[in-house]
């Protein structure tokens, strides 16, 4: 036995030393770089918390947060109902279901680059979605070009695109749930409402936990569809967190600031993560 | 197309230019002071198709001149050079010749990171003798403390494109009606703009939106044009509220509403010149490096090109920018004087850099050249050139040119005020500044 319990720590090593070297090391490294002036040519100097103090009062960096709080919050939400509704609706027998899941699924194999050319196209004065407002005798929209649309046109794209990958994990989740206690539900007379709102719901509690946690931390990393789209522009609307940590460190020089950043960026995911679990295994506690 | 006269200060530098260039670049080395043994040196330039396949060109030629010398080429895009660069100087993995925009050169020069051009490579006794082969300025962004530490392989100034077609058609002649000021170009801005169905299917002019930098290529100049400047001299200070800038701004907004539509721009970093090209503008600043593109698109040879619109043509400003070779200072004194060799060989035949890439060296006697003399528009491009002023050079470039980047387009696209957008963008720049 303890051989055997040996031989499964020599077999994790390799995977445990790269998850060390090109994970964990580099996060280290950020950290001390954090609390660093580097200008990635000379060699850090140590300034303790300037860069984070400095870092309180820019209003660029409190900018970014602001967008990448707003790119969050407002993907992550429809993305919910909408990822479960058509889970929901994939789960029932329907004709051609395979070849839909397979159609609705698309977006998500779609290389970001590709996607981001494709919307940008697609967005354009003279592109599908102003063509088909011209149909409606609406103007054209400037959905890149003002600071109104920007963000919001960014934010379709993020919805678009990880809807159908959630709708893959409450697919799952919603056929992990046994058929017996719908039997039981619409023996007892429920109706559709009452099942879903008492069965599904609670019972998959654990996969919407696991899609919020997963999706605001994709959504928190976004970073090529808006650097394609609109660099951060115009005016910075579409300035998310990544892209300022991007440019701050390689286009700036200053990596100390951006390591500061990206440990702030990393405590806010953690803090999120932490909150969301224990919201959720409170409740069930409680239950 | 018809050829426009040389501007008076080619042609008085040019004449009677035996070789094509700049003497002392032309002559190599003294034989004592060139390594022996075998050397190896690495290239990194931005990709430029034309650009490529003519310095591919250039070493296999400097093999057979210096057969101990190997020339190891990287190429990579022009949105990461700068990045893989700084990462290569940083780790001490760079490359021994460095191509760069000559706005970061003061940036490199205050990080230490490049080595002084060696004067006895270029059979040269004090760095005056080569900045007297350039045009007047032309080597000012490379030169820190007396000393020159980059050569330009190109430099550009913003010059404006005019479309034949766009102007026929509107009974416009492109020669006589060319807008000399910023009020002629307001005043055709009726006469070639296009709407249809609320929608504008043709700009008559439209600044650049696709990039910070374009847009301060563009403003800067406007800048001047009113008398401000936006750095102090040593790039300590920057100017980016002034009454001249906001007038400057005002002027911006003012151009735009006549004459453009920046929300129906197709154009990208990769291709700045798009909506000139597909004839949804019929006037666009671009430089002289665009011509070979513009060449070769549907337009062909019908375009004409005259001098950026001025405030008063009696005082032109307008814009240098380029790019330079510059040389890495880590490296092994041996390598560092094969590398300024390698350069001076590269830079020897700017005719040829003019044939064959449509890049503009800013050298005196160019003009005289038979390359110059066929090339489109080549007097106007270099009297431009030869009134620009270098992009604005600070260990904060880029900070800078996004902070008014911003500005312009909080103006533009979203309706602000000039006065409290540069107000903003001062701060933002004073911030960085006081770092």
């Amino acid at each position: 036995m303890a051989r055997q319990a040996a031989f499964g720590r020599l077999i994790i090593l390799p995977t445990l030393a790269i998850l060390f070297i090109f994970r964990f090391l580099p996060m280290l490294q950020a950290i001390y770089l954090s609390f660093t002036r580097y200008d990635l040519v000379h060699a850090p100097r140590f300034i303790g918390v300037a860069n984070f103090i400095d870092l309180m009062r820019d209003p660029l960096f409190l900018n970014a947060v602001r967008v990448s709080f707003t790119y969050v919050t407002c993907s992550v939400i429809p993305v919910l109902p909408l990822s479960l509704g058509l889970a929901i609706l994939f789960n029932r027998s329907l004709v051609l279901k395979n070849m839909l899941r397979s159609a609705v699924f698309m977006p998500v194999v779609m290389p970001a680059v590709v996607m981001a050319v494709v919307w940008t196209f697609m967005y354009e004065q003279d592109g599908v979605i102003n063509t088909i407002l011209g149909w409606l005798n609406i103007d054209p929209v400037p959905w890149l070009r003002s600071s109104a649309t920007a963000l919001w046109a960014v934010i379709l794209i993020g919805i678009w695109r990880a809807t159908p990958y959630y709708m893959v994990i409450f697919l799952a989740g919603l056929q992990a749930i046994p058929g017996d206690y719908y039997a039981a539900a619409r023996i007892d007379g429920a109706n559709a409402w009452q099942v879903f709102r008492h069965i599904t719901l609670p019972l998959i509690r654990p996969t919407t936990l696991l899609v919020i946690v997963m999706n605001v931390i994709v959504a928190i990393k976004v970073f090529a569809v808006p650097t394609i789209m609109t660099q951060g522009g115009p005016a910075d609307s579409t300035r998310v967190l990544p892209l300022f940590i991007y440019q701050t460190a390689f286009e700036f020089f200053d990596m100390g600031h951006a390591a500061a950043m990206s440990v702030f960026l990393f405590a806010a995911v953690m803090a999120f993560s932490f909150i969301q679990v224990r919201i959720f295994t409170q409740r069930e506690d409680s239950q | 197309m018809k050829s426009i006269s040389i501007g008076r200060r080619s042609a008085m530098a040019g004449g009677a230019m035996l070789s094509l260039l700049p003497p002392g670049l032309a002559r190599a080395a003294s034989p004592e002071a060139f390594p022996k043994e075998p050397v190896t040196i690495e290239i990194w330039w931005h990709e430029y198709g034309p650009m490529t396949a003519y310095v591919k060109e250039l070493i296999e030629a400097y093999k057979k001149v210096r057969p101990n010398v190997t020339v190891h080429p990287v190429i990579t895009s022009s949105g990461d050079i700068n990045q893989k660069l700084t990462v290569g100087l940083a780790t001490g993995t760079g490359p021994h010749i460095m191509d760069q925009d000559a706005s970061f050169y003061e940036l490199y020069f205050l990080k230490g990171v490049l080595e002084p051009l060696i004067l006895p490579v270029f059979d040269a006794k004090s760095y005056d003798e080569i900045i007297a082969h350039y045009t007047p300025g032309g080597l000012d962004a490379a030169t820190f403390q007396g000393k020159i530490y980059a050569l330009p392989y190109q430099g550009n100034s913003m010059s404006l494109f005019l479309s034949n077609k766009a102007f026929a058609a509107a009974g416009l002649d492109p020669e006589k009606d060319a807008p000399k000021t910023w009020d002629d170009v307001k005043a055709l801005g009726p006469k070639l703009k296009k709407v249809q169905n609320r929608r504008t299917v043709q700009k008559a002019f439209d600044f650049p939106y696709h990039s910070p930098r374009w847009e301060v290529q563009c403003f800067q100049p406007l800048v001047e044009q009113f008398g401000g400047r936006i750095l102090s001299a040593d790039g300590k200070r920057a100017y980016v509220s002034t009454p001249e800038a906001v007038k400057a701004m005002s002027l911006w907004r003012d151009v735009t509403k006549v004459t453009g539509d920046p929300r129906t721009t197709l154009n990208t970093p990769s291709n700045p010149n798009q909506d000139f090209i597909d004839g949804r503008t019929a006037m666009w600043i671009t430089g002289p490096w665009a011509t070979s593109q513009i060449r070769q698109s549907r337009i062909g040879d019908d375009f004409t090109v005259v001098s950026l619109p001025q405030v008063n043509p009696a005082k032109p400003h307008t814009i240098l920018y380029g790019w330079m070779w510059g040389v890495n200072k880590a490296k092994p004194e041996a390598e560092k004087i094969v590398a300024w060799d390698f350069v001076r060989f590269m830079l020897a035949k700017p005719a040829e850099w003019l044939e064959k890439v449509a890049f503009f060296q800013p050298v005196k006697g160019l003009d005289a050249t038979a390359t110059a003399q066929h090339f489109p528009f080549f007097s106007v491009h270099m009297r431009d050139i030869e009134t620009g002023t270098w992009y604005i050079r600070s260990e904060y470039t880029n900070e800078i040119t996004q902070a008014i980047g911003r500005a312009i387009e909080r103006v533009i696209y979203d309706g602000a005020d000039p006065k409290a957008s540069l107000d903003q963008a001062q701060a933002e720049v004073n911030r960085v500044l006081k770092a």
